[in-house]
């Protein structure tokens, strides 16, 4: 630690600008993992925040709710499968709702439940909407946004029915949608409201949320016909544009990781070389390459420790200053995590620097041997 | 009292077909409070000898005895332990870092040998207001004088109390009245702390400084007596 705090010291500027990189590359990582984090709790939270194992769906709709419709008779079928503790039906449907008096249209997704099963949601304020009154809904908190307050109506569009709110709760999204959450009746009136658009199936769900073991999902495959099961985890992954979304966003930060080692690896290789003859003298006088990489390593260390930092602190002032609208949600843990990440990749870029360093001898101290 | 000798030393750089003898045969004995001048014309193998005294580079063939102890088994890592310990450089005009001021200079070697304490700390001190350079402590190298340097580069080798000090051309970029300085106080500093010193240089008009001058031409030792320097020394002391 001897020479790498004089030489940080000494040559501030060259060092500053390392840092500086690793702060902004540290910055990007953070503020990409938050819009990960974002999207993806923006795609599936109503999912991620359903007290259930798992979803059954109707067999080979690729897990997609929207094309999964089950006869309501499932779910006792499959409550009736050994090892699953309860089963509660499940109803789909993306509508555009404008509150009434207003020109806001307001996409969401409808999510048709039973309010005494364990899908109900958490009410925040208002109550839960009454089965039997075919209007009343219970709606996620982002319509507080559009002005939208308990009692309120809103009108779906274009068959003009009328919903009003009862209810509020939060964290409930689905496809990055505001969830609305009303009864499977309902839901049935919305989606097929034209004669005969469940085909032959009497009394459509879309889907059926089930608690169970861990070997349901293979007996519900095996003992319901036309059902596939897929749990939770599952569920999620096959979203639409889940995937595309996380795979992006993970693509991007895998080649941050890289850059940074490269860049780190590149900046410290050529400053080795540009040392070359102070190791030789180093060397010289005694020292041995235990000491002289525990100066570069704490060099590296000091140097990322720095640059992480403030990259987590313009993370958080971002974090603090973006719009509630915008899906950005940071976690300390990820910060922890790839801020961990970025120093075992910045030591990576050390070694070859060190392998150079542990190359050079002592003899180029006196100059060419004659 | 012998603190380095070599003995029989030499040294052959390339394949059988392919032969250069950098030295042959070379022996030489170096006694505390002495100051030997090693001169001779580049290629010449002074380099080489400097090199396998100072613990830098192992001989073909010959013995190489510190303090009556023979270190030619040695591995690396013995070898730089006893450079760090017993053996003092003082290199030509880029051998201090960069990023040191004259005083933490003479600290990097308390701090290599792990004993960076206030009693180096006061060494330090001591021994940069002994070569003059006690309101130079907190400079730069590139803040201070080719001269300077030197000095500083003297007292670093000081600051482990070595047996042995090594200057390698240490006034190859000073000019006659700095480098005779820069030489003299070296020579000082060897006969007062009783320590030894071998100077490798080409410069002739140093010599005078020296105790005992030994000549090389291709890989071979010839103590020169036209200097006289050895009568000259003597009769000052």
């Amino acid at each position: 630690m001897f020479l790498a705090l004089r030489e940080l010291r000494h040559s501030r500027l060259r060092y500053l600008m390392i840092a500086l990189v690793i702060t902004l590359v540290a910055w990007l990582v953070f503020l990409l993992s938050g819009l990960a984090n974002g999207l993806a709790t923006d795609n599936g939270a109503a999912l991620k925040n359903m007290d259930a194992d798992g979803l059954v769906y109707q067999a080979d709709v690729r897990f997609y709710l929207h094309r999964s419709i089950l006869p309501m008779s499932d779910v006792a079928a499959i409550r009736d499968v050994e090892g699953v503790k309860d089963a509660t039906p499940l109803g789909h449907l993306t509508i555009t709702t404008t509150p009434e008096g207003k020109t806001d249209k307001i996409d969401a997704t409808v999510l048709a439940i039973d309010p005494d099963g364990f899908l109900a949601p958490h009410i925040t304020s208002g109550q839960m909407f009454d089965p039997a009154a075919s209007d009343q809904v219970v709606v996620n908190s982002t319509y507080k946004r559009y002005g939208v307050a308990l009692g309120d109506v809103m009108l779906v569009e274009p068959s003009g029915t009328r919903l009003t709110v009862v209810g509020f709760t939060e964290k409930q999204t689905y496809n990055h949608l505001p969830v609305v959450f009303m009864s499977i009746p309902s839901w049935q009136g919305l989606k097929y409201a034209a004669p005969g658009s469940s085909g032959s199936i009497v009394d459509p769900i879309s889907a059926v949320a089930v608690k169970g073991d861990g070997g349901i999902g293979d007996r519900i495959d095996a003992q319901v016909s036309a059902v596939e099961f897929a749990s939770i985890q599952t569920a999620i992954q096959n979203l639409p544009g889940y995937s595309a979304e996380m795979g992006t966003v993970t693509t991007i930060l895998v080649f941050l990781f890289v850059i940074a080692a490269l860049v780190l690896a590149a900046f410290f290789y050529v400053i080795t070389l540009q040392k070359t003859n102070q190791f030789g003298v180093l060397k010289a006088l005694g020292a041995r390459m235990p000491y002289l990489a525990w100066d570069l390593i704490s060099q590296v260390v000091i140097l990322t420790i720095i640059g992480v930092a403030l990259g987590a602190g313009l993370s958080y002032l971002v974090a603090s200053l973006i719009p509630a609208d915008v899906p950005f949600a940071l976690s300390n843990s990820l910060v922890v995590t790839y801020g961990v990440v970025l120093l075992v990749v910045s030591l990576l870029g050390t070694i070859l620097s060190l392998v150079r360093i542990a190359r050079i001898d002592a003899l180029i101290a006196i100059g060419r041997v004659d | 009292m012998v603190t380095l000798a070599l003995d029989g030393i030499s040294k052959v750089y390339g394949d059988a077909s392919d032969q250069v003898i950098a030295l042959d045969n070379a022996s030489l004995t170096l006694e505390r409070g002495e100051l030997l001048a090693v001169v001779g014309p580049s290629g010449s193998g002074k380099t080489t000898l400097l090199a396998i005294a100072g613990l830098l580079l192992r001989p073909t063939s010959g013995r190489v005895i510190l303090n009556d102890r023979e270190v030619g088994d040695l591995t690396d890592r013995e070898m730089a332990e006893l450079r760090l310990r017993y053996i003092g450089f003082v290199l030509q005009s880029s051998n201090l870092l960069p990023y040191l001021t004259a005083r933490d200079q003479l600290l990097l070697v308390a701090d290599l040998a792990g004993r960076r304490d206030r009693n180096a700390g006061n060494r330090a001190d001591a021994l940069l207001e002994e070569l003059g350079l006690g309101s130079r402590k907190q400079h730069y190298p590139d803040t201070l004088s080719g001269g300077e340097r030197q000095r500083v580069a003297i007292a670093r080798a000081l600051m482990n109390e070595p047996e042995v000090i090594l200057a390698d051309e240490p006034t190859a970029n000073l000019d006659f009245q700095r480098g005779h300085e820069v030489v003299s106080m070296l020579a000082r500093e060897v006969r007062s702390r009783n320590t030894a010193a071998i100077m490798v240089t080409h410069d002739e008009r140093m010599l005078d400084l020296c105790d005992r001058i030994v000549r090389i031409t291709d890989g071979r030792l010839a103590i020169d007596a036209r200097q006289g320097a050895q009568e000259v020394t003597l009769s000052e002391r």
